[in-house]
């Protein structure tokens, strides 16, 4: 208590004070290539608390004690000088560029290193314009920029993760994402809360030695968040702001009514000259439906369809406000930011709000005790549409959004719907049971006996259905840590590390009275939720050097606890659409009502030595052990070790004169760590309420329990293991202005946590177990070059390149297992082969004609298909060559994984321009385009009926089949296994610096004007037939790490441009 | 030093005395089941759980019974959607082995199979296969015979109950009669019809022998839809009959007729009236319950017409299980059988049958008759074959909707008595899952009336109507009734069985 006053007292006598002043110096700081003036190098005397840095025109002004004997000139990107002050009051600096900066520190487990020592695989990326990215999450900003780091955007929904994987698969359930560490506490969802602004560098940890330290759960890779910190500086601000928009790059081409009956039409007067088929009769061209939905279209709609997927598209918004505070004085520095970002997606619905503060403040207490205290609470509220966007894709065009004159007229011959007017939304029931005639687009007219459906469907329309819901959640999340570090003796520090992540969050999903279909009341889901998550961390840290040998050593213990509470309600029935809160439901639902509390424990002891000698041999050495909740007894215990080496090659003396050689450095790794994340209590069978009603009358609710419909448990369960070796070389040349890190990796991961495929007949579809083991194999290439530098113009690249394969080594005593998607489609998971293979048949074009089929058949072949056989439909090939078609023919027919994916970066600067652009792309791997297998979008997208088959005589191209549902459809074929290829400008970012002059006269330290535009270029592959190859479906049976690769009605990529300013002062 | 000491000693303090209970951690918001199945109390509510298990699997079995027979199609051929496509494919004798409908019916089945083996292991009830008979074995918690025996009883006729549908619909089925491990199952392959019928009739007669034996006037208020011996006799009396054992089913029936007290309702109508649940004439059946319970009744939405708004019922109806034209024309139009069954809305005929007033969509009252007393009274006639006790007891049926009663003369061969029991069973328990299974039942039963007779002629019939209409290019009525097989009278195995059996192959039914 008495430390929190002393606190509160030093927060508020921090600003500008002045002291005993005995000296001042000045100077100007200039690059010494360029000639130009140098902001933001920091300046530092000895025997003096205080600093201070250089003005846009490179200006410095400092107060020092008397005392003081030389200053400090640093910065990033340059070579920091000590200069001595001797008698001198005015200090001119020529900053010296270095494009590798020796002193750079890499975040590590639970410490930092100096690049230079670091043995394992770990990727730094700095926050330079990381935070002016078009995207609002940081790990969209990621995307492309990390060899390794593979950022995949499955959705395009505001607020929506992407998927992340750091060196593809090293584990098979779906908690095989990277583990996030926000300064030193994992976080779950780390990489959705975290404001981009508030990040100073994002390191990776992608080999298993580096991943060690984090045990149980490095499996998957450890991505290290490093939040910003104040400087011992002057009070520093910056206001950073930007708007734009989003607009999809491409859509379906979708055909309206009219035009398909046309087609129609068009085909069967085709069809009917050709003489080797009968003439279609005139039933067969078009049912009675879809001539109602087309006279529909031409009499109440004016022959114009309805655009239902711009009815669900809009031009999306883009905000970002960002304020920070930060500097420091002897003994306390701070960084205080607050930011508001929006982001309104491209589906009409789907926004995504956020506000954070976050507070980091530095303490020196004594010389022996320092305190960090960091807090971060933020709020977001996301609105999510309650229909799919696929929804509105399939919708057919005859569909009027709302009423107008005539389609009122019309339904009105039904007494049910006398009361529709103009205006109101129109339905698909509203149209069904009417009689109707008209014109075709042949000219006959068409008369039937009866009345028809249009559209028989008893949902509202999409359209009708979004607008009378709403599901919006409300996040309110703090992260806060305090830490500790006592310096116990030299070279041996104790740090201690409290912190707390709480995570609540209320959702209502509401439903207006009649949203999706008359009669349904109204009904609001309340969800809520709370997640506390507690970690305590000691550590002792224990530096020595001795003559050559250098020596630092890590021992801790922590234990982290999370409880997560969660409730759902459901209440039904309210007076009013406006009244949404449970008081006012006049039912509760007890289908719709659920609790749960959940406990998660992990306890862990750690250990590190990272030894140097000469600064040319390196060594580091962990271990760390993990009991974790998640198992049964027996089982909760297991051991992590990792070593790994290093040679600063350059630095022998047999290199040392070769001056083009700036860097030589050889790493070499091998590690365990491991996965733990499965769902809660996979070692025991967890039982559910099931009741039941028994007794007179209408009987008497009795409580029942009866066990899981979905997963079976393994009380032998236990961790799963990846054990990876890294060989690494980093090679700096002509100084440093060319640098190349390469990193081959291969690893093993073993007792693979999985939900196993289980016989139905035992009363699940899915077991818990631990079976088989997993081989990757992959290589990282990073490539930074700085290609040219004069006064006026600088360019440099990054490139990277990585490749990543796996193979299933065993699966227990399985040979493989199979895994089935929405439509049936099968994923196998077969020993010797990539984890997915897409397991179905394959297809040699379509049947041409009966007489083909007739003539096959005459050569003995058959089918136990019903279906296998039908004109213009797809040809089966009888792979096992037996002459009878069935499922014995089904082989692999592809894999998701892609050869590579890359990524580069060019930064040019002249003058006071500067401009950047990233090229991102993904090579080879395929898809499952469910499109195509899905009746309305393959009837109704042109891109799946142009060139198709329409008769012997008008084939088509001979590959696309003609539209039937009765035929061999929804069998996975290779016709909907298209390659996943693609590349894009993903990001290009042009700004301008004001000229100094002018800020100054402002009385502004800089200001920067920017536009950054996202995929302004985007190209797929020649058979891929959808509009966004990186679209996947995710959730349900998609959630399994053993399903992947599979998409159907992808949300459009988005395009978007923001303008942002930039000011500091 | 010192300073250090005293850090590590705290240090190591806490980390001693936080660790074993941070990760030793159980569930709070669940029960499970290492834990569970310990007190007669805890094993009667996984027995209640039992009975809410016999819901999921009714939510497929019409598609596989009603919609596969004569008696209903899918409402609207020109449909794409998924669902349609995969009911339409039952509708035609083409199913694939990939059937999700199916799939799920299978599992859901098997899941409460599951469930009513856990409790008759916690209270270990064995069934011994070799021989064919249920044991009481040693049992270390303490639960009474008495109560072993009750709960058993009624577990028994549920496991009963799912196999005779499982063997009906699909053959030799695998035959899992305790709980059974993931690895375990990987060796088990089907058994024969023969193994299956063997436990059924087991498990029949453990129920009827220690099950609840109250005469109907006698039963318990509270009893009241649990399993008791009578319709364990009913059910035993269709497997016997199923079997062509008719003189051991004659002895079951004649019990139920002369002592049961159970007996017909005085109309149709009040069957099946939400308001006089469980009556005299529901020997069993599926319960629900309305009020946002999670125990309501989807099939008032699901069968209610598509596009009807709330003309039928509050949120629409999904449209499935459209009665057939030729079903709707054997009924007189005074028949009240007729009007309870069918309604029209506009021009599209519905099932009534399960539609009551209710406050939310798929919350229905509707009960679901499993075993009805008039199926008592015409499983005798079967039983019997032709005679006149075989025609009055049809006519106890036809008497109660105001039918004329036939007679020897009338009906005077045994061709023109077993359509006439065909088509009155037929009337009388429409779109209660009963039409298929009797119609494969009359191939062994019948001497003159074939189930794939029966379906090409509904083909036939419905050709113009309906299936001629299906998008080109449609079937031809030849390919439609050359999918009508003896072999098709079964179902698939599903295909996922098959696949992910690694270890054993496992023989799909032939023609598939």
């Amino acid at each position: 208590m008495k430390n929190m006053k002393f606190l509160l007292l030093l927060v508020f006598i921090i600003s500008g004070s002045a002291y005993a002043q005995k000296k001042v110096i000045t100077g100007t700081i200039l690059n010494k290539e360029t000639g130009k003036p140098i902001l933001g190098v920091n300046i530092m005397a000895d025997k003096s608390k205080s600093g201070t840095s250089s003005n846009a025109k490179g200006e410095y002004s400092i107060n020092l004690k008397s005392t003081s004997t030389l200053l400090i000139f640093s910065c990033i990107g340059y070579t920091t000088q000590t200069i001595l002050i001797e008698d001198k009051s005015v200090i001119d600096v020529n900053m010296i560029p270095s494009y590798t900066d020796n002193t750079e520190v890499v975040v590590i487990g639970y410490g930092t290193q100096k690049r230079a020592d670091v043995t394992g695989a770990i990727s730094k990326y700095k926050n330079d314009k990381l935070d002016e990215a078009p995207v609002s999450r940081l790990d969209q900003a990621l995307q492309g920029k990390i060899a390794g780091v593979q950022v995949n955007n499955t959705s395009s929904l505001a607020g929506d993760a992407p998927k992340v994987t750091v060196r593809g698969i090293s584990s098979i359930y779906a908690g095989a994402s990277p583990l996030v560490v926000v300064d030193g506490q994992p976080v779950a969802d780390g990489l959705a809360y975290i404001n981009m602004a508030d990040i100073e560098s994002v390191e990776i940890l992608k080999d298993a030695a580096s991943a060690a330290i984090y045990g149980s759960r490095g499996a998957s890779g450890v991505i290290l968040l490093t939040t910003k910190s104040g400087k011992i500086d002057k009070p520093r601000y910056k206001f950073k702001y930007s708007v734009g928009f989003k607009t999809p790059y491409k859509k379906y081409d979708v055909m309206t009514y009219t035009e398909y009956m046309n087609n129609l039409f068009y085909e069967a007067s085709l069809k009917s000259l050709d003489t080797s088929i009968a003439a279609p009769l005139e039933s067969a061209i078009a049912s009675n439906n879809e001539r109602a939905g087309y006279i529909v279209e031409q009499t109440l709609l004016g022959g114009k369809g309805t655009n239902w997927q711009n009815l669900a598209l809009q031009t999306g918004l883009a905000k970002n406000l960002q304020l920070s505070a930060s500097g420091g004085k002897s003994g306390l520095k701070y960084f205080i930011s607050g930011g508001y970002q929006k982001d309104q997606s491209m589906m009409i619905h789907s926004n995504y709000e956020k506000f954070n503060i976050r507070t980091k403040i530095d303490l020196d207490l004594s010389k022996k005790v320092k305190v960090v205290f960091n807090i971060n609470p933020s709020y977001s509220k996301k609105e999510s549409p309650s229909e799919n966007f696929t929804n509105f894709v399939r919708y057919p065009s005859f569909m009027p959004a709302y009423h107008n004159e005539l389609t009122a007229e019309n339904v009105h011959q039904l007494s049910q719907w006398e009361n529709i007017i103009p205006g109101d939304f129109a339905q698909p029931r509203h149209f069904s049971e009417i009689y109707y005639s008209g014109y075709m687009p042949d000219g006959s007219f068409w008369a039937p006996t009866g009345t028809s459906d249009p559209f028989n469907s008893s949902t509202n329309s999409p359209l009708s259905s979004i607008l009378n819901s709403s599901i919006i959640a409300n996040e309110y999340r703090a992260q806060s840590s305090a830490e500790l570090t006592i310096k116990l003796m030299k070279g041996l520090d104790f740090k201690s590390l409290a912190t707390n992540y709480v995570n609540m969050s209320n959702t209502l999903n509401w439903s207006n009275k009649n949203a999706f279909a008359d009669g349904l009341v109204s009904k609001g889901i309340y969800i809520n939720s709370s997640s506390v998550d507690l970690l305590s961390e000691n550590t002792f840290n224990y530096t020595k050097n001795i003559k050559d040998h250098s020596i630092n050593a890590l021992l801790g213990f922590t234990t982290q606890k999370t409880n997560t509470n969660k409730d759902q309600t459901t209440g039904l029935n309210y007076p009013s659409d406006d009244i949404r809160t449970l008081n006012n439901a006049t039912q509760i639902d007890k289908a719709g009502t659920f609790g749960s509390r959940i406990k998660v424990g992990l306890i862990s002891y750690l250990g590190r030595v990272n030894y140097s000698y000469l600064n040319k041999y390196l060594l580091s050495a962990s271990f760390r052990t993990d009991g974790s909740s998640y198992f049964g007894p027996g089982n909760k215990w297991g051991t992590f070790p990792s070593v790994s080496l290093g040679w600063i090659a350059n630095k022998e003396n047999f290199l040392k004169d070769i001056d083009w050689l700036s860097k030589l450095k050889f790493r070499t790794s091998y590690g365990v760590s491991g996965n733990n994340r499965i769902l809660d209590f996979g070692f025991l069978d967890l039982l559910y309420p099931s009741n039941y009603s028994f007794g007179d009358g209408t009987g008497t609710n009795t409580p029942g329990q009866a066990t899981s419909m979905t997963i079976r448990s393994n009380p032998d369960i236990t961790w799963e293991r990846t054990f990876q070796n890294n060989y690494g070389i980093e090679i700096a040349l002509f100084k440093s202005k060319i640098n190349l890190n390469v990193d081959f990796y291969k690893s093993k991961t073993d007792r693979l946590l999985l939900q196993q495929s289980a016989m139905a007949f035992t009363g699940v579809p899915l077991s818990w177990n631990n079976i088989g083991s997993l081989k990757n194999t992959g290589i990282e290439l990073d490539l930074s070059t700085v290609n040219i530098t004069t006064s006026n113009f600088k360019w440099t690249t990054s490139a990277n390149i990585s490749h990543s394969e796996n193979v299933i080594l065993e699966l227990g005593e399985e040979a493989y297992l199979i895994n089935q998607g929405e439509r049936n489609e099968i994923y196998k998971n077969q020993v010797g082969s990539p984890l997915i293979q897409y397991y179905g048949f394959k297809t040699n074009g379509v049947w041409l004609s009966q007489a083909e089929i007739d003539a096959a058949k005459a050569n003995g072949l058959s089918s136990t298909f019903n279906n296998a056989f039908v004109p213009g439909q797809l040809k089966i090939v009888d792979v096992d060559n037996n002459n009878i078609i069935d499922n014995n023919d089904r082989t692999n027919i592809g894999s998701p994984y892609p050869d590579f994916t890359w990524g580069i970066t060019n930064t040019c600067n002249y003058k006071s321009v500067d401009l950047s652009f990233t090229f991102q792309g993904v090579q080879g791997g395929s898809l499952i385009n469910g499109d195509p297998n899905y009746d309305e979008t393959k009837k109704l997208v042109k891109v799946y009926n142009t060139n198709r088959w329409i008769s012997p005589m008008n084939p088509g191209d001979g590959y696309t089949p003609n539209y039937n549902k009765s035929a061999f459809n929804w069998m996975l074929t290779d016709y909907v296994v298209e390659d996943a290829s693609y590349y894009s400008l993903r990001e290009l970012n042009l700004g301008y610096t004001l000229p100094a002059s002018t800020v100054e006269s402002l009385n502004l330290t800089s200001v920067r004007i920017y536009l950054s535009a996202q995929n302004l270029y985007f190209k797929s592959a020649k058979n891929y037939r959808g509009i966004n190859p990186e679209g996947r479906m995710t959730s349900g049976v998609y959630g399994s790490s053993l399903i992947g690769g599979y998409q159907r009605g992808s949300f459009p990529i988005p395009k978007t441009i923001l303008f942002g300013i930039d000011l500091n002062f | 030093m010192k300073y250090i000491f005293n850090f590590l000693t705290i240090f190591f303090f806490f980390s001693i005395v936080s660790c074993n209970k941070n990760i030793n951690i159980y569930p709070v918001s669940n029960l499970y089941d290492a834990t569970f199945y310990k007190n007669i109390d805890e094993i009667d509510v996984a027995l209640t759980g039992c009975y809410n298990g016999l819901q999921k699997p009714l939510y497929e079995e019409w598609s596989m019974t009603e919609l596969r027979s004569d008696n209903s199609i899918m409402g609207n051929p020109t449909s794409g959607s998924s669902d349609n496509k995969e009911l339409s494919d039952l509708d035609m004798f083409m199913p694939n082995t990939y059937h999700e409908g199916i799939y799920n019916y299978w599992l859901h089945t098997y899941y409460n199979i599951y469930n009513v083996n856990k409790v008759l292991k916690s209270i270990e009830v064995n069934y011994k296969q070799s021989e064919g008979v249920l044991l009481y074995d040693s049992l270390l918690i303490p639960v009474s015979i008495e109560d072993r025996k009750r709960v058993a009883a009624e577990a028994t006729f549920i496991r009963a109950y799912h196999y005779f549908n499982l063997v009906r619909l699909f053959g030799g089925v695998f035959l899992i009669h305790t709980p059974t491990s993931p690895t375990e199952a990987k060796l088990i392959n089907r058994e024969s019809t023969d193994e299956i019928y063997k436990l059924i009739i087991a498990d029949l007669n453990n129920t009827i022998n220690y099950g609840n034996s109250a005469k109907f006037n006698a039963i318990n208020n509270n009893d009241l839809g649990r399993v008791n011996t009578w319709c364990a006799k009913a059910l035993l009396a269709k497997v016997y009959l199923t079997l062509n054992r008719k003189s051991e089913a004659i002895i079951l029936l004649n019990d139920i007729i002369n002592n049961s007290t159970y007996s017909l309702q005085p109309t149709y109508k009040e069957v099946f009236s939400i308001t006089n649940e469980m009556n005299s004439e529901i020997l069993f059946a599926v319960r629900y319950k309305a009020g946002s319970l999670g125990l309501g009744s989807p099939f008032a939405n699901m069968f209610a017409p598509n596009g009807s708004g709330l003309a039928v019922v509050n949120g629409d109806g999904q449209g499935y299980n459209y009665p057939s034209y030729e079903l709707e024309t054997s009924y007189l139009t005074t028949d009240p059988r007729f009007a309870n069954n069918i309604l029209v809305y506009i021009t599209k005929h519905y099932v009534n049958k399960y539609i009551s007033d209710m406050a939310i969509a798929d919350d229905a009252e509707n009960d679901w008759p499993v075993i009805r007393y008039a199926d008592v009274l015409l499983m005798l006639a079967e039983a019997q074959g032709y005679n006149a006790s075989s025609i009055n007891l049809i006519n106890q049926i036809r008497i109660r909707s105001g039918l004329t009663a036939l007679t020897t003369s009338t009906i005077n061969s045994v061709a023109l008595f077993e359509k006439a029991l065909s088509d009155e069973r037929r009337l009388e328990f429409a779109f209660e899952n009963q039409r298929w299974f009797d119609l494969v039942r009359f191939n062994t039963t019948f001497t003159t009336l074939t189930a794939e007779q029966v379906m090409k002629d509904h083909f036939t019939i419905m050709y113009p109507k309906h299936y001629g209409k299906y998008p080109a290019p449609a079937l031809t009525l030849e390919q439609l009734k050359s999918f009508v097989t003896a072999e098709h009278l079964l179902l698939p195995i599903p295909q996922r069985e098959i696949d992910i059996n690694t270890k054993i192959v496992i023989p799909q039914n032939p023609g598939y």
